[in-house]
């Protein structure tokens, strides 16, 4: 037997199966499908079986009925079909058939997708998402706050602030708009170095136009900073320290 | 790679658009795709994904669809809609909003043809998009996804756009603040996309466009890297648009470039001085100090 789903955007509205009587879509009350929507017309279209087939049939309503995409008055549907209505969707499903189980994680809860990889939640695992934050707290999806907050404490030379708490994943230190740390006077370099933090919250600096020094030794390529680290580029003199 | 255009629109607005991608530090092929079509100012991005660079085929397809569709609509403006007409819109919008549609009906078919999860019926292809138009002084920004755009405008930066994302709807649903979204594991989880069902709903959103605002399209790979205050400096200093797209791709590569990095610039620049060039001074004398 063929069950209709309706659905707005990716939420599951209700489900409607169609059995002997016809079901009817539209925006007036006694409809068995409901659409309460100014782009649907009183009585917009029906589904109905004729002959062991599953027929959609639209009543010339002013904004048309759709199926895949394509507009159409009368034809058949199959299990899959995506029927549009206004801005809603009615999908047609075989209700014998079993929807194949997502990956899960033991728990029967699906599992959380790697956090590389873009991924699409359809309806039903985005419900079961939202279920899961909701009973566990939105701390199970979060990294473990960052105790240790990143800063610059300046000890020579002339700059816009005397400390620099490093928020973003660059700081640039130089004349240039986009830098953090903004030195000042007639020949600072528009970029002097650059300091990046890494997914673990380690923070490591690179040349970027001049070498800078950490602990008196020139940075070849990138240097880990450790807290009391001190670091001269351009001029200036700067003490990177963890603080809590 | 960057390049740069300079043409005016409809209501005396110049916009000199520039343009920049990059694979970044980590991913081994580019799936971002974009496209700059001055004749009609027209700015599309699309980041596809998948797996075995489906995602290069799913941007590439929506930002091809997009543009024909946009331009065959050019040539033939009684060219049938896909999908409803959306009210209260104007004409550009609702084309841009039926090209996107049927750009996520090409990439799901391809998906089918090319491409099956393991799991059920959901396709392995998928692209985001961002569109922006500039139609008689007005900008017409829609997408489907995370991939964004933002607005400069004096030393106001702007997101227009809404992220189709996990993260985004929880944050919209305070579920979460906005700190814990940027710590969370589920970044790149969207809850909308192109290409994996046969329906999708489009965002769109009609500016104004004022002289001297900056218009900028973006993946979420430019976003990852750099702060909001950062875009925002870069788009004020540089010199150019293609200037300020390659060097906002070069900064968030030396932020990390975990991910595919583009961007496209759009300065909209008041019209060169010419035979309307009195009357358009004097306008903006009328108009008052922003």
């Amino acid at each position: 037997m063929s069950k209709l789903v309706l659905k707005f955007e990716s939420s599951v509205l209700k489900e409607v199966a169609v059995g002997v009587k016809e079901v009817s879509i539209g925006r007036s009350p006694d409809n068995g499908i409901i659409i309460d929507n100014p782009a649907v017309s009183h009585y917009h279209a029906r589904v109905f079986n004729e002959e062991g087939r599953l027929m959609l049939e639209d009543f010339g309503s002013m904004n048309g009925t759709f199926v895949n995409g394509q507009r159409v008055k009368m034809v058949t549907l199959k299990p899959g079909d995506s029927v549009g209505i206004g801005k809603h969707t009615i999908v047609v499903t075989d209700s014998a058939e079993i929807r194949a189980s997502s990956p899960s994680n033991g728990n029967g809860m699906p599992a959380p997708p790697k956090i590389n990889e873009t991924v699409m939640l359809d309806t039903k695992e985005r419900r079961e998402f939202l279920q899961r934050v909701a009973a566990v707290g939105e701390s199970s999806q979060v990294a473990p706050a960052r105790l240790k907050i990143a800063t610059l404490v300046v000890k020579r030379g002339r700059t816009d602030q005397r400390e620099y708490t490093l928020a973003d994943k660059l700081t640039i230190i130089g004349k240039s708009a986009m830098a953090t740390v903004k030195l000042r006077g007639w020949f600072a370099p528009k970029t002097a170095a650059q300091i990046t933090r890494r997914d673990d919250n380690t923070y490591y600096i690179g040349a970027a136009g001049r070498t800078p020094m950490v602990n008196g030794v020139a940075v070849k390529q990138q240097t880990k900073l450790a807290s009391g680290d001190v670091i001269e580029v351009a001029g200036a003199e700067l003490e990177f320290v963890y603080r809590d | 790679m960057a390049i740069t255009a300079r043409h005016p629109t409809a209501a005396g607005t110049e916009i000199e658009a520039g343009a920049c991608t990059d694979t970044g530090r980590v991913r081994k092929i580019n799936e971002d795709s974009f496209s700059v079509a001055e004749e009609i100012s027209l700015f599309i991005l699309s980041d596809g994904m998948g797996g075995h660079a489906s995602g290069e085929v799913a941007s590439r397809l929506t930002v091809d669809t997009i543009l024909a569709h946009c331009r065959a609509a050019e040539e033939n403006p009684s060219l049938e809609l896909s999908g409803y007409r959306i009210p209260g819109v104007t004409e550009a919008s609702n084309r841009l909003a039926s090209a996107i549609r049927l750009a996520n009906l090409t990439v799901y078919e391809a998906a089918l043809k090319h491409v099956r999860a393991p799991d059920s019926k959901r396709t392995g292809m998928g692209a985001t998009v961002v569109a922006a138009q500039f139609v008689e002084g007005r900008a017409t920004v829609a997408h489907v996804g995370d991939s964004r755009a933002y607005r400069l405008r004096g030393d106001t930066f702007k997101q227009l756009t809404e992220d189709h994302s996990f993260i985004a709807e929880q944050v919209r649903r305070g579920m979460l603040t906005e700190q814990e979204a940027r710590r969370s594991n589920l970044q790149n989880v969207l809850v909308r996309a192109l290409g994996v069902e046969t329906e999708v709903l489009v965002d769109v959103r009609e500016e104004i466009v004022l002289e001297d605002d900056t218009f900028l399209l973006c993946s979420d790979g430019l976003t990852r890297e750099l702060s909001d205050t950062q875009i925002a400096a870069v788009l004020k200093d540089a010199d150019g648009a293609d200037e300020a797209a390659a060097c906002l791709v070069d900064l968030a590569n030396r932020a990390g470039g975990a991910d595919n990095i583009t961007a496209i610039v759009l300065r909209c620049a008041p019209k060169a001085v010419g035979a309307f060039g009195q009357a358009a001074r004097l306008g903006r004398w009328f108009r008052g100090s922003r």
